[in-house]
């Protein structure tokens, strides 16, 4: 232990690592009714990671052209060693990723963290959950199998029913009249390169207003002491005689990460198909349309709901303002109860949504 | 979500007029990106599909048998055999093009051979071959003609054969060549899986059509003793796939093992940092 | 100082773990970068020049496959893979069209294996080949 006590040395001297660790570790104090619900950011920055990384992996061997994405796919799965591997963990972490960011975000709306003085923290966050879906969207249009060029048909289509700038942005977002080597090009490009940066970026700003405001409290169990927002001036929510965040609930967190892998290793080795049809594994066929062509999972209600309405503009208009109202939901929702049980209209309503989209959800799976 | 809205108004006017904007913004960055979605559109089809579909029975019905055949499933139509313009209303059915409308009973074999190149040899030569036009059977005596379907044994069959003759000659073939047939049932399901679960499988898929082929031709020459002789090779030809296979299934529980290891190793980790943060209470 | 010894003892259990953990994601990631070795296969085939008379094939099995060698009228030697670029039968060769016929769907290639006609997407595969002393060695 001596070398690494003097290393840590060397480095305080230089640029008082002490008093970070002191500021940001030992002496961050969390409120003491903290749950596990709060570990949720923490798996998602592992879920991030973990995509990155097996991302660039992948890169190493994915060729991003019509006529060989597909081949190098197949070429990775089924010669590269360990491939399969790579390949099925990144595939089966977007889906965790989104899994996860729902839950994150309905701890969130249940716990009403989201509200002032934290509507920036939601909007960022708000923000990347819809990156998320884009960074998702696009990633599976890469494969080039039957799966991904006729969902990305069926998804790009859609924007045509926007009135009078519709079938330019279709045209726009496919860089060309149908999903094509066009397509895949500027795809690409968003998924490896645009969106992935626009994320890290989000991520970073998501955590400087997290330490910047500081934890919220749990509207549970006992009164935390803190400093609550008054709006009359900056205050820093403070957690006096908290648990600290390094090493007591960097360990919880630790928990619940690893409780994740064992998940996420889990369908990764023993169920992968439930993300994968048999579609997946064919080549794109612009000619040949395969029967039951369905959007991933979270996509299914949205998907729903553009079949239910007689005109898709409709369906469109409405999913739009449901979106918006999320997005704005810390302006709209400005009582400062945070309990659940005291927030009777919003628990219906946040329960009553939840249910529909549930509802939705399956409904478009067995449509 | 409406009640919400009117117990929960905004303040004051300048929140009001950062909600609209806020909103305004938004909804131009969402919606290019709402990942909505609505029905694909039909497929255009060839002309052929498009008048014959609207017309009487005995002009549909092929169009509606050659949907389920295996044709269909590849993408053969029509005009694949029937010649003519699929894509020129007006021209569609003339001479001119190539169309060739429905052969004559002798002409059969010639028809369907053009592309079925060695089972027509083999046809040829054949006993029933050699009493084509003389009341011997056509291939569309036991294929059919639009339906034409992924051939197997069930169609060496009372239904057909007795059509001419009785079944016990026939039977002999069919035993004789059953369990091979078998084999290959088996393996076509096996690869059909691994196919359907992302294995790249096109190499074996060509061995087994080719050994398929190989054993199918064997029954147009209807001799019982040319079965049995090559029935020993094809066998030996499908080992060789099966051992392939068998080195998938292989692999995939090594997968498993290593998988379950993975898992046992994570959640192990979970619990020692659990007791590791009891220390801390 | 219960605590102590307890957390040593977890420590040391979560860093052999954590060992263990790392080459587990080190192998596969270490395999999958790794250059691969390229196959050696040393299954030649040897056949003798005058076994090969004008506007004759020879079948024979090559690595693990069915090969072909074809003397064209006027003396040319090409090796081909002989398995059908379509669906994969074994093709055929017409002495009298000087040309490889596909039996199954009627696909025709040259004697250099370019398609002719017929539903075969490319062209058969060519092998190398020497000819030393009278000798063919392909492969």
């Amino acid at each position: 232990m001596k070398p690494l006590k003097y290393l840590y040395d060397w480095i305080d001297v230089r640029i008082g690592a002490r008093d970070i660790v002191e500021k940001e570790l030992t002496g961050y104090l969390l409120p003491r009714n903290i749950n596990v619900w709060y570990s949720m950011g923490s798996i998602l920055l592992v879920i991030f990671s973990l995509q990155v990384l097996t991302g660039i992996l992948l890169l190493i061997h994915f060729v991003p052209d019509a006529d060989k994405a597909f081949t190098s796919v197949s070429n990775i799965t089924n010669n590269v060693p360990f491939g399969w591997l790579i390949h099925t963990c990144h595939a089966v972490g977007s889906n965790m990723m989104v899994l996860v960011l729902l839950l994150h975000m309905l701890s969130v709306l249940f716990m009403g963290s989201y509200k002032r003085p934290r509507e920036l923290n939601w909007l960022t966050g708000f923000t990347l959950f819809t990156l998320v879906q884009g960074i998702c969207l696009t990633g599976y249009l890469l494969p080039w199998s039957q799966l991904s060029f006729w969902a990305t048909t069926v998804a790009t289509n859609s924007v045509n029913a926007i009135p009078v700038v519709g079938s330019f942005l279709v045209e726009f977002l496919r860089g060309g009249k149908l999903v094509g080597p066009a397509t895949l090009g500027r795809f690409f490009a968003l998924h490896v390169a645009v969106i992935p940066v626009a994320i890290a970026a989000l991520v970073g700003a998501h955590l400087f207003l997290l330490q910047r405001t500081g934890v919220s409290t749990p509207p549970f169990g006992i009164k935390d002491s803190s400093n609550p927002w008054k709006g009359d001036t900056y205050r820093y929510e403070e957690h006096p005689g908290g648990i600290p965040f390094f090493p007591n609930y960097m360990l919880d967190d630790l928990r619940s990460i690893s409780i994740y892998l064992a998940c996420f290793l889990g369908v990764v080795f023993f169920a992968p198909h439930v993300f994968f049809p048999a579609t997946a594994f064919l080549p794109a066929n612009p000619y040949l349309t395969p029967a039951h062509i369905k959007p991933e999972w979270y996509f299914l209600a949205n998907y729903q709901t553009l079949k239910i309405f007689p005109s898709e503009i409709i369906g469109l208009a409405i999913q739009g303002a449901a979106m918006t109202f999320l997005a704005l939901l810390p302006f709209i929702d400005r009582g400062a109860e945070k309990h659940p049980l005291k927030r009777p209209v919003f628990m219906v309503c946040a329960i009553g949504g939840l249910l529909l989209w549930i509802g939705l959800t399956i409904w478009g799976h067995y449509s | 979500m409406g009640a919400l809205l009117m117990i929960f108004r905004s303040r004051t006017g300048q929140s009001r007029i950062f909600k609209g904007v806020l909103s305004g913004l938004l909804l131009t960055v969402f919606l290019p990106i709402l990942p909505s979605l609505a029905l694909a559109q039909e497929q255009q089809e060839i002309v052929c599909i498009q008048c014959h579909s609207g017309l009487e029975e005995k002009y549909s019905q092929p169009v509606k048998l050659w949907r389920s055949s295996i044709h269909a499933v590849n993408g053969i139509a029509c005009n694949a055999c029937h010649g003519g313009d699929p894509k020129d209303m007006a021209n569609a059915m003339n001479p001119a093009r190539g169309f060739l409308g429905v052969p004559g009973e002798k002409d059969i074999p010639a028809f369907c051979g053009r592309c079925h190149v060695g089972v027509t040899k083999d046809y040829l030569s054949s006993a029933h071959g050699l009493a084509l036009g003389k009341g011997g059977p056509t291939c569309v005596t036991c294929h059919g003609s639009h339906l034409v379907r992924k051939v197997s044994l069930e169609l060496i069959s009372e239904k057909y054969c007795t059509q001419c003759h009785n079944f016990e000659r026939a039977k002999l073939i069919k035993d004789a060549m059953l369990e091979t047939e078998l084999l290959i049932v088996a393996i076509d399901g096996r690869i059909e899986g691994f196919k359907n679960q992302g294995t790249d499988t096109g190499k074996l898929e060509q061995s087994l059509f080719a050994v398929r082929n190989r054993f199918h031709t064997l029954f147009h020459d209807v001799d019982v003793e040319k079965v049995k002789k090559e029935s020993t090779q094809i066998n030996g030809e499908l080992k060789k796939i099966d051992n392939v296979l068998q080195g998938l299934d292989d692999a995939r529980r090594k997968r498993k093992i290593a998988g379950a290891c993975a898992v046992a190793g994570a959640l192990l980790a979970g619990l020692l940092f659990h007791l590791l943060r009891k220390t801390y209470a | 100082m219960e605590n102590d010894g307890r957390r040593n003892f977890l420590g040391i259990c979560l860093g052999g773990l954590a060992t263990l953990a790392a080459a587990a994601v080190s192998f596969p990631v270490f395999r999958y970068l790794a250059p691969r070795s390229s196959k050696v296969t040393n299954g030649k085939v040897t056949i003798l020049e005058k076994d090969m008379p004008e506007g004759e094939a020879k079948f024979f099995e090559f690595a693990g496959s069915s090969a072909v060698l074809v003397r064209k009228r006027g003396g040319e030697l090409t090796a081909l893979s002989a398995v059908c670029t379509h669906l994969g039968c074994i093709v055929q060769w017409e002495k009298d069209k000087q040309d490889f016929l596909c039996p199954c769907h009627a696909g025709r290639f040259t004697p250099e294996g370019v398609v002719i006609s017929g539903p075969p997407p490319k062209a058969l595969t060519k092998i190398p080949f020497v000819v030393t002393n009278g000798t063919i060695t392909v492969g």
